[in-house]
């Protein structure tokens, strides 16, 4: 009788440590997924209104180096994670700096996303200055083999 | 029980022969160092980077030496199933410790899945453990090519067409690990006299020996060494024998699983085809020459070892270019030395056991000897 | 029935499913496009290239000493002999037979200093020879950059030192054997004959040996230690003696290779030549402490039947070519099955 009982309180055991882990791999494929935010400073067109591409223009994804990007500039930050904000620091032709920030989440299933820069800027609803990003998969096919790094000890070929 | 009694000379030469190993790799180390140039600043700096990044998996070798199974070659298994994790994380694109983490939770059921399988084929070998994991490992390595080189494209779905060979399905021969690069080691690196320390990988491995030093003391390491004593001494107190020599192959690979990770995370890229096979001869060649033997083996004998080996290692091709004027002599060289120290190693293991026997013989008629003095 | 069924039983489930497939190969070759006369020729080929290396595993089997990991010994002094060959100058036919001599005593040499070694370790052999034969050529890798060879289509052109990685046996002693008495049946299937007379010239030497009062004392050695120390054989005379055959045979086996492949393969050419040949003579029905002739022949041709098959067959069916898989799988789970099984004979 004792026999079962402790053998039931180890199983169980067992099966909350198993269910933990698998939560834990959970959360580190949510944390951990990295994504790639491309910031683009060009020209678009919504709802009819065209809202131009700046000269110069200043962002930052959350507390990272600012960029600099010139007109039809495009750049990116490779972030860890869905939540994350973008500051967009510009001058307007009366030469007033305006700091426009915005707190978006990125899709967890998508690896690359856009920010149009100039929508930021004109305070568009997020779905028109924030999209989802599919790189032609021509880009994504690296030219060269990485160069293999090991310590070799033996040519290996059995 | 009495002591033998021997001479002063018979003492020191068993004290030599115990350690001959890493006496002998001490004087080569020496004269490498001496000859190739390097400064202690650059010897320095590469013997912590290799000490972080090699420690873990050697420290896997020692619970299977514990338990009488010898070296067991078969960790290139878990370093397999490390490498498959890995290969999940850069298709889902989840990087830095997250990422890390995450390959560990995946390398762990297959790991833990060949390392029963090569337990309980080990059962099926006893008295050629060793020859049976070496071969094992490549064995294993033909399934592994099987799953990543033809079974990962069209069977399991990979994302991301870079990982993936230009033919359309497999995996690349090389996997770049830029998600993870790096990611232990930096999360506390420190400088210290001008060398860079990565603390944190250091921190796992302290962790790790702590938790070798209370897993010799629980139940399940005092009956693994029960077991490496004498297997059928251990079955008659009662000890599960097969069972516990196939839980000790399945912790080791398991650690070696992790130890793979950490690993890579610090060389930065995957060699998805060779990179395991290589690791296994590095880590028991590393144990060996720390004076570690086929069935006794401590954490110091890691330390030491794998400062030495890879010492040796690093000053080879130098010294050799400077010595003779090749360097490929120098590359030749430290290959040599690796296994011949294994061989070495391995002989005077078998040696040692018939000398034990021996020695008992001897001990034996001294305490006869000694009783019939005292009669009279 | 029982008779078929203890066939089986000694015969092995392994080596049935192996020679299933092999046959199933065969029988399909013709259907998808692959010339069934090129197939026959080239697993003959391949038969003969690496027979005497299987059959270098006998002695040393019958004598208890375990599979020979520890080849690449023989394979070097082999090495060692052909190099010498060329570099004294002999070309053609007498190139092989140079080699031949003078590998002999190199093999001779090696065999007596690792069967003492083996002599010292008696349980872990198997180990300790694939690790002395792991370290001897790595050894020779150094060797072979320093040694005063001068020959020049052996060493490196610019660099005028050091024998190349491989050197061709064209103009030496390449297809020595395989064109004499080479036997053309249609279009397609040439019979190595020569290759395979020295084959079984080998072979008879090694059965005759086995049948001689030596010979009997060493298959004793292996199989009853006991009865053997009692009827006053020198267990470690014989077992060296073993060796030093096993390394010799590996020697010319290495040579006929060469002859039929067209290539000396210096530095880590050796390194992983011990399996191929374990495995071989282990798909032929041999134990770790047993093994015959018919072992050698059935094992070798299966096992260079499946190397041919495979990839051609496979590929014609399923476009991919999984054939170094397949070796891979079949080699090592082969020694596999070998090493589990309980042996014949308890320490």
């Amino acid at each position: 009788m004792e026999n079962k009982r402790a053998l039931l309180k180890r199983r169980i055991i067992q099966l909350a440590v198993i269910v933990l882990v698998i939560l834990l791999g959970v959360v580190m494929f949510v944390v951990g997924k990295e994504h790639t935010i491309l910031l683009d400073n060009k020209s678009i067109e919504s709802g009819g209104v065209t809202y131009n591409a700046f000269q110069v223009v200043e962002v930052q994804v959350d507390g990272r180096d600012k960029l600099e990007l010139g007109p039809r500039d495009r750049d990116k930050e490779v972030v860890m994670g869905q939540r994350h904000k973008v500051t967009v620091t510009y001058f307007d032709k009366y030469y007033e700096e305006h700091v426009v920030v915005k707190k978006f989440k990125v899709p967890i299933s998508q690896k690359m996303v856009l920010i149009s820069l100039p929508a930021v800027a004109a305070e568009l609803d997020q779905s028109v200055w924030l999209t989802n990003y599919e790189a032609p998969t021509l880009l994504n096919i690296p030219k060269d083999e990485e160069p293999i790094v090991s310590d070799d000890l033996i040519p290996l070929d059995f | 029980m009495s002591e033998l009694r021997e001479t002063k000379g018979e003492k020191f030469f068993n004290i030599i022969e115990k350690n001959a190993v890493s006496i002998l790799f001490l004087i080569i180390c020496a004269v490498g160092i001496a000859f190739s140039g390097y400064s202690l600043g650059y010897l320095g700096q590469e013997i912590i980077t290799r000490v972080a990044r090699n420690s873990f998996l050697i420290i896997s070798l020692l619970i299977p030496i514990m338990a009488g199974m010898g070296l067991n070659f078969g960790m290139t298994l878990g370093a397999m199933a490390g490498q498959i994790g890995l290969i999940f994380i850069s298709d889902w694109g989840i990087a830095g410790i997250p990422g890390m983490v995450l390959a560990m939770i995946i390398s762990t059921p297959i790991s833990a899945l060949l390392g029963w399988l090569c337990g309980k084929i080990l059962n099926m070998a006893k008295g050629r453990e060793m020859v049976t994991s070496y071969i094992i490992g490549f064995f294993i390595n033909g399934i592994y090519q099987l799953i990543v080189l033809y079974g990962m494209g069209p069977v399991i779905p990979i994302k991301d067409p870079a990982l993936v060979l230009p033919r359309g399905y497999g995996i690349r021969n090389t996997v770049n690990l830029i998600g993870i690069r790096r990611a232990l080691d930096d999360v506390l690196a420190i400088r210290v006299f001008g060398l860079s320390i990565p603390l944190m990988t250091f921190i796992v491995i302290a962790l790790l020996c702590l938790f070798m030093v209370w897993f010799k003391k629980s139940k399940l390491g005092q009956d693994m060494r029960a077991v490496g004593q004498d297997m059928e001494v251990a079955r008659a107190a009662g000890i599960r024998v097969e069972h516990t020599r196939i839980v000790s192959i399945v912790i080791s690979t398991i650690l070696a699983g992790y130890g793979m990770i950490i690993y890579l995370q610090n060389m930065g890229t995957l060699n998805t085809y060779n990179s395991h096979m290589q690791i296994g001869m590095f880590s028991i060649a590393a144990l060996l020459v720390g004076g570690a033997s086929v069935n006794r083996a401590s954490i110091g004998n890691v330390f030491l070892g794998v400062t030495l080996f890879h010492l040796m290692f690093i000053v080879s091709p130098m010294a050799g270019k400077n010595l003779i004027g090749q360097a490929q002599l120098g590359e030749f060289f430290r290959v040599f030395v690796s296994y011949g120290v294994i061989t070495l190693a391995l002989v005077l293991y078998e040696i040692r056991k018939r000398r034990s026997r021996t020695r008992a013989g001897r001990l034996l008629a001294q305490d006869q000897l000694d009783a019939i003095k005292e009669e009279q | 029935m029982t008779k078929i069924r203890k066939f089986m039983k000694s015969f092995g489930w392994p080596r049935i499913i192996i020679g299933l497939f092999l046959l199933s190969l065969f029988i399909i070759a013709p259907f998808v496009g692959v010339n069934l006369g090129t197939s026959l020729s080239d697993t003959l080929i391949r038969f003969g290239m690496n027979s005497v290396l299987v059959l270098a595993m006998v002695p040393m089997i019958h004598s208890g000493c375990g599979l020979n990991f520890g080849l690449p010994l023989g394979i070097i002094a082999g090495l060692l002999g052909g190099t010498l060959s060329i570099q004294f100058g002999f070309t053609g036919g007498l190139s092989f037979l140079m080699a031949i001599i003078l590998a002999t005593p190199f093999g001779l040499l090696f065999g007596w200093g690792y069967g003492s070694l083996l002599n010292r370790v008696k349980g872990g052999e198997m180990m300790i020879a694939t690790y002395v034969g792991f370290s001897s050529v790595a050894f020779m890798c150094m060797m072979w950059l320093i040694l005063p060879y001068n020959h020049p289509t052996m060493i490196w052109g610019y660099a005028g030192s050091g024998l190349r990685t491989t050197i061709s046996t064209e103009g030496f002693y390449l297809h020595t054997l395989n064109n004499f008495l080479q036997i053309q049946i249609g279009e397609k299937l040439i019979i190595p004959t020569g290759m395979i007379l020295f084959f079984a010239l080998m072979a008879f030497l090694v059965w005759a040996f086995l049948h001689t009062k030596t010979g009997t004392a060493m298959t004793a050695v292996g199989s009853n230690p006991v009865f053997a120390r009692a009827s006053g054989i020198n267990i470690d005379r014989t077992r060296t003696l073993s060796v030093m055959m096993s390394t010799w045979l590996g020697a010319i086996g290495i040579l006929v290779y060469q002859q039929s492949f067209g290539f000396i393969q210096l530095y880590m050419g050796p390194f992983y030549m011990a399996l191929p040949a374990v495995s071989a003579i282990l798909i032929g029905g041999a134990s770790v402490n047993k093994a015959s002739i018919t072992n050698v022949v059935i094992g070798t041709l299966f096992f260079q039947g499946i190397l041919t098959m495979t990839p051609s067959v496979m590929n014609s069916i399923i476009h991919t070519d999984m054939s170094e898989v397949i070796r891979i799988v079949v080699s090592n789970g082969m020694i596999l099955y070998a090493l589990t099984r309980k042996s014949e004979v308890s320490r």
